[in-house]
């Protein structure tokens, strides 16, 4: 298997501008559940996903959050579905919408990398992780932005 | 001791096969066989050996929570330990070599050591997953019960 790695970065980078809407709204969530007192929270979510090998650390990682502090599971009234916690949407956002979106942009008319060796199937698992890394980055970022207007308790 | 190359399949497999079968194996204890998520004490104690990356004093401590003689409101803490060693001892008797062949290569000689440092990697993600999912099962059902009680005291 021959990856040019340009060519995969540009295609993340392409994705990146397609789910800014998306991330902007998982952001809001977060300084409207977190506010600006749990800001090392989001530190650490960054962390994690800026440091791991894997996928999972970070799915791992939301679901303690989750489980430990109550504000991970608070709901964001203006949300499509204003029932769900901001750890639930946060994670389903990356295990099902970030991975329908690698399987898109591995597809034959991307980059066109299959699943059926190991390697191929390292591959989606890095480009994977750099869809999640970028996601999170733009959560983070809008979080700050969100908390540093005034959503500061 | 394990080379890159069976600790990038260690990775590969955590995301892809033991992270959904951890979740699938609490899932199936809390909803299907109605067992409690394991306690907070059972739970440190779990994932601080499988943390030490000892595959055979992990296993003797599942073995020896498996045969303890739980009191009655504690029995699911031995179901989960039972399908916890039929999880792991299918894996070390056959995924490991035949599914996720991480033993391709290795010498009959250094086959036992290095079958027990794979499984004490395999183990420990599937502890980490299984912790994970545990927690967040538990959340949620004490935000159930928490919501129940509430309704109740309204009407």
């Amino acid at each position: 298997m021959n990856v040019d790695m340009l060519k995969v970065i540009r295609e993340v980078s392409i994705e990146a501008e397609d789910f800014y809407e998306e991330a902007v709204k998982l952001g809001n969530h977060a300084a409207y559940a977190l506010k600006a007192r749990h800001r090392s929270q989001m530190t650490g979510l960054e962390n994690i996903a800026e440091s791991t090998f894997k996928t999972s650390d970070v799915f791992d990682y939301i679901k303690k959050q989750t489980a430990r502090f109550p504000q991970w599971r608070q709901a964001d009234p203006k949300a499509r579905d204003p029932n769900q916690g901001f750890g639930e949407r946060l994670k389903e956002h990356l295990e099902k919408k970030l991975a329908r979106r690698l399987a898109a942009l591995c597809g034959p008319r991307r980059l066109n990398i299959g699943e059926a060796t190991d390697e191929e199937r390292q591959m989606r698992r890095q480009i994977y992780l750099l869809l999640i890394r970028q996601f999170i980055r733009q959560v983070v970022v809008h979080y700050e932005y969100q908390v540093s207007l005034g959503n500061k308790k | 001791m394990p080379t890159l190359a069976q600790l990038q399949k260690v990775w590969l497999l955590s995301d892809t096969v033991l992270y959904p079968e951890a979740v699938a194996f609490i899932r199936k204890l809390v909803r299907e066989q109605e067992c409690d998520p394991l306690p907070t004490s059972q739970v440190a104690g779990l994932l601080s050996i499988a943390e030490s990356l000892r595959y055979d004093e992990l296993y003797r401590f599942i073995l020896h929570q498996r045969e303890r003689n739980w009191p009655p409101g504690k029995r699911d803490i031995k179901t989960f330990y039972t399908a916890l060693e039929e999880v792991l001892g299918v894996m070390r008797r056959k995924r490991l070599k035949d599914e996720f062949r991480l033993l391709d290569g290795v010498s009959a000689g250094e086959l036992k050591q290095e079958t027990d440092a794979l499984m004490a990697l395999l183990a420990r993600e599937f502890i980490q997953h299984l912790v994970a999912e545990n927690g967040l099962v538990a959340a949620e059902l004490a935000d159930q019960h928490a919501h129940q009680r509430s309704s109740r005291r309204q009407v």
